[in-house]
């Protein structure tokens, strides 16, 4: 009687202990692995290095140096090592450039510059206290796997945190670019009145004129000053607000110019201050040093210690051989008119790659037009903060979502 | 003669059974929360009186952003209040190429005087959630469960 209990008795308290065990180990794997598929699909930028830099930014939400890295089984194994008798690997992440493909069995993996999404898939051993004594789990653990895919959203209606200068589609029916041809370097510069005597930057092959659209905070107790605030956004984007008018622009929606952005002569091309000061954000992704045209705006030195520049000054005939951070990657409303006397409707949002000067290792927010040169690389970078709802769009940044 | 050794052994099981799900229900818990905290816009850390992080802590505990989320409120783990929570930022210090607490301070990440946005959010109790478990017979003394979840900070 004893012999058929026993086997019996284990079995049981085996489906209640271990098996509570196993989804516990389960649940800790897949937090894991959703932290590390997301940490890495924000750095797929679109370049050759981005799934380099998506793979160590992965890992560092389990490690452990610090002590808080996520770890499984109770909180006491750590993800990716052996401890004692249980083991634990993390795969290398995979990349692929469609989310049918992330989401399949195999196949369909792919580079660096076509990365969109990210598979991470972590193995832990669990162990087993009363299974153990059964034939069929002698081993006293058994593996659990979790997998994860995080990637980029559709495109996104509403784009928060980008850098509001207004450009005009070249051509409003293409809803893929707007006209615009990816790796072409423009010459955006600021709106003037009259005619302009001066052309588009060296190496670069039109010029894109641009407004300043409003999006001051009245509200700001953090570096209030509207020369701040812009050069605020200039450097990093939108001010983060819990207002969505001040945060974020939408597709649909009007914009309206930046009330002191007001537009000048083209000769002598003298800007408003609230230009330069944009102007001087913008120099900030380079070098955090600011330049002497920005010398006198409020609160210059401490935002230029918060914002660090990118990590490359170096101009790209090749978007995907661009190796920094993205810091020089700006996101802007396209526009359906630029009109500085009168709303303006967003048909979408596009990228561009800010270039230094030819010769040069920034751009010179002295010039007398504002006049800055970039490269159109439609939508690469994942953006923090965006709804997808509201619009439909063909094409456009999204935000990193979990997609497994 | 094999009775109490059957109630002990079943008894024991229960309990143990009740604190993995206690432990399951914290991870739970604290991974909801930084997800909902890790993805608001204009978040202040660095006060606990702010209204994202009150909402996302009274979301996380009670499963529903408005709910009290102290001892007297209806909890998803009782016991398991909004102080026994803390929200640790991280930022990647390209020097050292690790992870380094951000603090609360303007170059840090005090939103409220200038402080930009951490790279990682940790979700953890500092001090543990208390267990004890109930044997009859047996004296357990009570332990801490210290589950944290780390994730990517999504927000502005």
């Amino acid at each position: 009687m004893l012999v058929i209990l026993v086997p019996v008795i284990f079995g049981l308290m085996g489906f209640a202990l271990d098996l509570g065990r196993l989804y516990l180990v389960r649940a800790e794997l897949k937090t894991a692995a959703n932290s590390m598929a997301l940490a890495a699909a924000t750095r797929l930028i679109g370049t050759d290095a981005s799934t380099d830099a998506a793979t160590t930014a992965g890992a560092q939400t389990i490690e452990t140096a610090t002590g808080f890295g996520n770890k499984y089984d109770f909180g006491g194994s750590t993800v990716g090592q052996t401890n004692g008798s249980l083991n634990s690997e993390v795969q290398s992440p995979t990349f692929f450039g469609a989310a049918a493909d992330a989401l399949g069995s195999g196949g369909g993996e792919t580079s660096g510059s076509l990365a969109k999404y990210v598979r991470v898939t972590i193995t832990g051993e669990a162990g087993l206290t009363f299974w153990r004594f059964l034939p069929l789990a002698s081993a006293g653990k058994v593996n659990v796997i979790a997998t994860a895919v995080a990637g980029v959203s559709a495109p996104l209606c509403q784009a928060c945190s980008i850098e509001p200068l207004g450009v005009a589609a070249l051509d409003a029916t293409d809803g893929i670019n707007f006209g615009f041809l990816p790796g072409t370097k423009y010459t955006l510069g600021y709106v003037c009145n009259g005619v302009n005597p001066n052309g588009p930057l060296p190496n670069t092959v039109g010029r894109l004129p641009y407004l300043i659209l409003n999006h001051l905070d009245s509200n700001a107790t953090v570096f209030p000053a509207e020369a701040s605030q812009l050069l605020r956004i200039g450097v990093n984007g939108l001010l983060p607000s819990t207002d969505q008018t001040v945060a974020c622009s939408r597709v649909g929606n009007t914009e309206q110019l930046w009330a002191t952005a007001t537009t000048a002569n083209c000769t002598p091309g003298i800007l408003s201050g609230a230009v330069t000061a944009m102007l001087c954000g913008i120099g900030l992704r380079f070098d955090s040093t600011p330049q002497g045209t920005c010398a006198g705006l409020a609160d210059l030195d401490t935002i230029a210690s918060l914002y660090p520049p990118d990590t490359t000054t170096d101009d790209f005939d090749d978007y995907a051989s661009y190796t920094g951070t993205g810091r020089r990657v700006i996101t802007i409303p396209i526009v359906d008119v630029l009109n500085a006397s009168a709303d303006m409707t967003v048909l979408g949002f596009r990228q561009f790659l800010l270039l230094p000067n030819s010769g040069a290792a920034t751009i010179n927010v002295a010039d007398s037009n504002g006049r800055f040169a970039a490269m159109y690389v439609g939508s690469v970078k994942p953006l923090r903060q965006g709804s997808m709802s509201g619009c439909t769009q063909s094409a456009g940044p999204g935000k990193v979502v979990l997609h497994q | 003669m094999y009775m109490p050794v059957l109630i002990l052994l079943f008894v024991g099981m229960v309990e143990i059974a009740r604190i993995t799900y206690t432990y399951y229900a914290i991870q739970r818990i604290l991974t909801g929360l930084a997800r909902y905290v890790g993805t608001q816009q204009a978040v202040n850390f660095c006060d606990d009186n702010d209204a994202s992080v009150v909402a996302a802590k009274s979301f996380a505990l009670t499963g529903t952003p408005g709910g009290d989320a102290s001892a007297s409120g209806p909890l998803i783990v009782r016991g398991l209040t909004a102080d026994l929570i803390r929200v640790r930022l991280e930022r990647y210090d390209v020097n050292s190429q690790t992870l380094v607490e951000c603090d609360c301070s303007e170059t840090g990440c005090d939103a409220s005087v200038g402080g930009t946005a951490p790279d990682f959010i940790v979700v953890y109790l500092p001090n543990g959630y208390t267990v004890r478990p109930a044997i009859p017979g047996v004296a357990v003394d009570p332990f801490p469960l210290r589950p944290r979840v780390r994730v990517p900070y999504g927000g502005t």
